[in-house]
């Protein structure tokens, strides 16, 4: 484990629709500038492959669609506590197989940072087409700025 | 008595498809794969888009072998506009997309079907009672991916790969590293061939045509004939003499067939074909695992798949030396010669061969595309196993007989996200088979990578 180190990993498909909301919070965070120490992915959807992610990293950040049942265009920071129960299966999560089952395998081999947040975002539509929902693309601004707000918060 | 099988989404394999088995008085009434993915219109979304768009969306249709889609979609533009792409541009394609064999072989042999002979339900308790195999795995597959990172800047979806060549070059050293770690790798896939060949596969024979591409050459992976083991040889650009697209009406993926009712692609075919073009310690792994062409057990897919493992952790040295030993040279991409043109790309992905034809008009945009994919080639194959394999069988209990066809499915490693792909929406009976397009009721909005 590398001491310090933030991995922001934006996740989805930017041809399914809000899918790539993940995609897109990746890309809108890497145009800003970042605390020292932390890096923005954007790893399309990595399934079981995402413990790979997790290894060497002391703290995570995920961002992907999620189904809550919630308004489209809600997110939501799950804290690390949460993230297990996702890693346990309660929790529907849009990729199948999918970021749970990622969670799951990194959880089962002890792979899971301490520190891990998944931002989940209510999609509209994860069909194909390349464009976000307004909904789901006015939810972002104040999603990354919530990212931004606590990654430069742990730096005081 | 009569037995029913009807596995609503095999698990274990990428996207959703049926088992739907019938047996009464011991006899088989009713057997098929349903495909049940909703289409998805790459091909409609690729007209009108400019060529240099093409793998960069392309290689979005699947999340596992993005590679392979860009580079066959690069080969299909490049072939339609002229462009000859440089010997250095052909190997780093060449050893990413070793990266990219790498990582959907070890994720299919290791992930996706030893967890069914390890007596464990999934990948994820197999991390729990064998944690040193499912870490090699791991392993593996960050191997595999880095390779991808260094010559195409990125794990999945490549980004420096353009029409023409490169837009980024891997540093000398960034190649020296992977090599050490090439060299590294070699203890795990020893470890692999050694636990693959331990496993006690299915015995179920049934010969049927075996389809790849072919090179004098090399073991093809891009480029290349097409070949079939019934002695067909034909240039890529009369793929459909061979693939001869159709439908039916119990699947939203397209089948084929050429001069039987199916044929199969894959590790399986391309190991049939290509033989005698694999690397020595490739071949002594096969001699390991039992393998020896012709293979007619389908199951022993998954076994060739780690025989291609083994050829493509060898390959991927002799690549790297050759890239060391002339020097990696910024270079700006081959020229394109801009008309209106069309052009076929070929490659061998994982699951076996893929077609991309462009029609590209005057003005470098897009008029036309057609994609064909591994897994659509295999499904009628795949079906005409289950009907041969069920009769075998009729006598054993219907969990053991519905264990057997998913292990068979998966042996497959069937991609049904990427083979879902209709052209077009309204329903259009073809005239030989008398199927349409399923119900679009039953299509389920169901996100895929």
């Amino acid at each position: 484990m590398t001491v310090g180190t933030t991995l922001i990993l934006g996740v989805g498909n930017p041809l399914q629709g809000d899918d790539g909301l993940g995609v897109r919070a990746a890309e809108m965070l890497a145009e800003r500038e970042l605390p020292p120490g932390v890096r923005v992915e954007e790893i399309g959807a990595p399934g079981l492959g995402l413990a790979n992610w997790l290894e060497a990293e002391s703290r995570v950040i995920l961002v992907d669609a999620i189904h809550m049942g919630e308004r489209p265009g809600t997110w939501r920071r799950f804290g690390p506590e949460e993230v297990r129960l996702i890693a346990s299966g309660d929790v529907l999560a849009s990729h199948e197989p999918g970021i749970a089952e990622g969670l799951a395998l990194a959880q089962a081999l002890n792979m899971l940072p301490d520190e891990i947040v998944f931002y989940g975002v209510e999609p509209v539509r994860c069909e194909m087409g390349q464009e976000l929902s307004p909904a789901v693309s006015g939810a972002l601004p104040g999603l990354v700025e919530a990212i931004l707000a606590e990654i430069w918060k742990r730096r005081e | 008595m009569s037995k029913r099988i009807d596995v609503h989404y095999v698990t274990r394999v990428e996207g959703h498809g049926n088992i739907v088995v019938e047996v009464a008085d011991r006899k088989v009434q009713d057997c098929r794969f349903e495909v049940v993915e909703a289409p998805r219109f790459f091909e409609a979304m690729l007209r009108g888009r400019p060529y240099t768009e093409a793998a960069h969306i392309t290689s979005r249709i699947c999340g596992i072998c993005s590679t392979g889609h860009a580079a066959t979609s690069l080969r299909a533009t490049e072939k339609a506009l002229g462009v000859e792409p440089s010997e250095q541009t052909k190997l780093l394609r060449k050893l990413t997309f070793h990266g990219e064999i790498l990582d959907s072989h070890v994720l299919h042999v290791y992930m996706l079907v030893a967890p069914d002979f390890l007596g464990v339900g999934s990948v994820i308790p197999l991390a729990a009672s064998h944690p040193e195999i499912v870490k090699r795995a791991l392993r593996m597959k960050k191997l595999a991916g880095d390779m991808c990172q260094v010559v195409a800047g990125r794990h999945t979806h490549p980004i420096a790969m353009t029409v023409g060549g490169f837009t980024h070059f891997p540093k000398r050293e960034e190649l020296e590293g992977l090599r050490r770690r090439l060299v590294a790798a070699r203890a795990d896939v020893e470890a692999t061939v050694e636990l693959f060949a331990s496993l006690k596969w299915p015995q179920f024979e049934r010969e049927t045509e075996y389809v790849s591409l072919t090179r004098l050459d090399e073991y093809a992976f891009m480029d290349g004939e097409i070949v079939t083991s019934d002695g067909v040889r034909l240039p890529v650009e009369d793929y459909r003499q061979v693939t001869n697209e159709y439908l039916v009406r119990h699947s939203s993926a397209k089948h084929t067939r050429h001069a039987r009712a199916s044929y199969m692609v894959g590790a399986l075919a391309r190991f049939n074909n290509n033989y005698e073009k694999l690397y020595p310690r490739a071949k002594e792994a096969a001699t390991a695992l039992g393998l020896k062409p012709a293979v007619t057990n389908p199951f022993l897919n998954s076994a060739a798949q780690v025989v291609e493992i083994v050829h493509c952790v060898e390959d991927s040295m002799v690549v790297i030396d050759r890239l060391l030993a002339e020097g990696i040279t910024p270079e700006e991409p081959a020229p394109v010669k801009l008309g209106a043109a069309e052009g076929v790309g070929a490659c061998e992905v994982p699951r076996g061969l893929l077609i991309h034809h462009y029609w590209i008009g005057e003005d470098g945009r897009l008029t036309g595309a057609d994609c064909v994919i591994p897994t659509n080639q295999n499904i009628g194959n795949l079906e005409a196993d289950m009907r041969a394999r069920v009769p075998q069988m009729v006598d054993r209990p219907v969990e053991a007989i519905q264990l057997d066809l998913e292990m068979l499915v998966r042996a497959y490693d069937p991609c049904i996200s990427c083979s879902v792909h209709v052209l077009k929406v309204e329903g259009e009976r073809t005239k030989d088979d008398g199927g349409d397009y399923p119900d679009s009721r039953r299509w389920q909005s169901i996100t895929r990578r």
